[in-house]
């Protein structure tokens, strides 16, 4: 009875922000997507692989649509079961961990995902685990319409772990995807997070994502938008206790006429805490890409590094990097640049013998590469085939 | 004495080895953004001809080398190139670099984010050859994971730059400046490795551009020309060096001058 008494709350709550629209990013028309879609949700493990998911993970949960739900954790330590399965055999426990970190009345999206939305993994991984293998997840969209499942994620302490998601979805299909995602990382436990998205031109995607980082706790966050997409908005929060360390990169490719719009938000809280966001940006064909990034601090140092590359003549790429220091105990900085390729860099290398698109894909896969300190060997190798395959599809 | 068909052939081939000039630069005169830097130059390299250019700083010498490998934004505005017999002049760079020539660059660019053993494996692929080799022939193996150029010192950089040609394995190699900036045991692996280069070469030649005397206690060039404003003056042989380091460019070409 409380259960339902919790649930009907929140969702009370997100009726009332139906039609209010994000803070950023193109108002998009949900009502379409509210329609029952038919057909038959299917895995297409070709395309599902084309993300860099692997179905053969020793813990993994693949979601189709809002219909087909397959998971499973042969890891000792790491457990992994739908969303309402947590809800429903720990409902206490749930409340303190499902929207808890963002409000389902926040903006449309999140209403929409909060009434219609199905499934979501929760993954929980025990006290001092440590696994180099990631964990697989795959969102993937076969029929269209709206996928709005629920990620949870509560690392214990001293366990350090990666999880992989792969979304992506059927070549036409008209799809609103929101993927509400909360992580817990707790008391000197690592997490990072390596998500591959590829679209398609007619899909809107609009993921939430929030982190809360215990004293001592690092996430290490990768995301890479690879394919087209009608509009992208993303806009993740990160809230650091003392001694927490953050750090996000963001490699966004715009294609044809997809619309990015893809931020970031740390909140220093504790002494000693860091946070450095990152993005890189790839402006293609007529895409227009924005990337935000806002630091405040209370306590510790934060640093905004946003890069773009123009490749066409009609992409557009913006950067708008924010800095609020709340005491004096807090350092932050900034940079940021956009340009075109160096054409002195591909006269270098054709100097050397490579043809003028090597040079080029030589210089992009340089310009996406980035120094991410601690990753283990085996999470480096699916960093090193993402920054492969961006860099042709960004040629 | 019987002369066997199999004679002829050595005889002729020996012959053509002598006498063969890999390339030939005529009457050439550069522009670069419309300001003329280089003119009228005249230089033919042979078969084992090592040629030093020395010369002022800002004479042209690098302008030089960029106008044979074909750069862009180094305009002909007359005479021509002619590599391995073959009319280039109108080629551009990637052609000609497909070709065999290839330019050691006075100051690489850095790249951002892309590592030196990236290059090295993908050039190495091309050519078949051994990165690790490569970077223990310059004693660079600590640079491989680093950025290309980011952050190395004047004289990791030339070494760099050596290694990368060794790698790409060209025909003819222009070499600007190998030896500036390089302390004297630095020049010795920088020395024997341009040796290596050479030597891995069809035509074992090549055109070095340098300021010092150092590179030529290891390698001794068979040419020696002096470009002043623009122009290569003279052409002689090993004792001009001598003579540059003691006289400097100006009276040597005052001198020349006298001599007719
Ligand atoms: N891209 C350019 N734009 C304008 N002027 C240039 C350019 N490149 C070269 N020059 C000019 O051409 C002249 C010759 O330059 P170059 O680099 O060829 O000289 P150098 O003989 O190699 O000199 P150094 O010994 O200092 O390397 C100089 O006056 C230089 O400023
Ligand atoms: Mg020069």
């Amino acid at each position: 009875m409380a259960l339902e008494n919790w649930l009907e709350k929140i969702r009370e709550r997100a009726k009332s922000a139906l039609s209010k629209p994000a803070l950023y990013g193109l108002d998009v028309d949900i009502s379409e997507y509210l329609k029952p879609v038919s057909g038959e949700s299917k895995l297409d493990t070709e395309r599902v692989s084309e993300v860099g998911v692997d179905l053969s993970a020793k813990a993994y949960y693949t979601q189709v649509d809002q219909a087909y739900f397959r998971y499973l954790s042969k890891i000792p330590g790491v457990e992994v079961k739908r969303i309402e399965e947590f809800i429903e055999e720990n409902p206490d426990e749930a409340r303190e961990y499902v929207w808890k970190l963002i409000d389902p009345a926040m903006d449309k999206y999140t209403a929409i995902a909060t009434l219609k939305g199905l499934g979501g993994y929760f993954v929980r991984v025990k006290e001092n685990t440590r696994i180099e293998d990631p964990i697989m997840t795959c969102l993937f969209m076969s029929i269209g319409g709206l996928q709005a499942p629920h990620n949870i994620a509560i690392i214990e302490k001293g366990a350090d772990v990666t999880i992989y998601t792969g979304c992506t979805i059927a070549p036409e299909s008209f799809g609103l995807h929101v993927g509400i995602t909360e992580y817990y990382v707790e008391d000197e436990a690592t997490l990072r997070y390596i998500m591959v998205h590829s679209w398609n031109r007619v899909s809107h995607v609009r993921p939430r994502t929030a982190v809360w980082i215990k004293p001592g706790g690092k996430y290490i966050s990768y995301y890479v938008s690879i394919g087209r997409v009608k509009t992208l908005q993303t806009y993740p929060v990160i809230y650091l206790e003392k001694n927490a360390y953050t750090y996000t990169a963001s490699i966004l490719l715009g294609l044809e006429n997809s619309i990015l719009d893809v931020g970031g938000l740390a909140y220093l809280l504790g002494e000693g805490s860091a946070a450095e966001i990152i993005s890189r940006s790839l402006g293609k064909d007529f895409s227009r890409i924005t990337t935000r990034a806002r630091i405040v601090g209370k306590s510790g140092k934060g640093h905004i590094d946003c890069r773009g590359l123009l490749l066409s003549e009609n992409s557009v790429i913006e950067t708008i990097p924010e800095l609020l220091a709340e005491t004096p105990n807090v350092i932050l900085t900034h940079e940021a640049s956009i340009g075109k390729i160096a054409e002195d860099e591909i006269n270098y290398l054709i100097s050397r013998g490579f043809t003028r698109e090597e040079a080029v894909g030589i210089i992009i896969r340089g310009f996406i590469s980035l120094d991410i300190k601690g990753i283990p060997e085996r999470v480096k190798k699916h960093i090193e085939t993402i920054e492969r395959i961006t860099a042709e599809k960004a040629l | 004495m019987v002369i066997s068909p199999k004679h002829i052939f050595y005889e002729v081939s020996a012959v053509k080895l002598v006498v063969e000039i890999v390339l030939k630069v005529r009457d050439l005169s550069v522009a670069i953004s419309g300001r003329v830097i280089i003119r009228n130059n005249n230089v033919f390299v042979e078969r084992n001809s090592v040629v030093f250019l020395l010369g002022p700083n800002g004479s042209g010498k690098s302008t030089f080398l960029k106008a044979i490998i074909g750069y862009p934004g180094v305009e002909v505005i007359s005479g021509n190139i002619v590599f391995e017999g073959e009319d280039i002049t109108g080629k551009p760079m990637e052609y000609r670099v497909s070709k065999g020539l290839t330019l050691a660059h006075q100051t690489p660019p850095k790249l951002t984010g892309v590592r030196m053993r990236q290059l090295l494996e993908a050039l190495c692929k091309k050519t078949g050859c051994d990165p690790i080799e490569i970077a223990s022939v310059l004693e660079i193996k600590h640079l491989l994971d680093r950025e290309f150029g980011k952050g190395f010192s004047g004289g990791e950089l030339k070494r760099a730059e050596i290694a990368m040609l060794l790698a790409q394995k060209p025909k003819l190699p222009l070499i600007d400046e190998p030896d500036s900036g390089v302390d004297v045991d630095s020049i010795e692996i920088i020395a024997s490795a341009i040796k290596k280069l050479i030597s891995e070469t069809p035509y074992k030649s090549t055109i070095i551009v340098t300021h010092s005397a150092q590179i030529s206690k290891y390698i001794k060039p068979t040419l020696t020309c002096i470009m002043v404003s623009g122009e290569i003056k003279f052409c002689g042989g090993p004792e001009l060096l001598s003579e540059v380091f003691i006289h400097g460019f100006r009276e040597l070409v005052r001198e020349n001058k006298r001599e007719g």
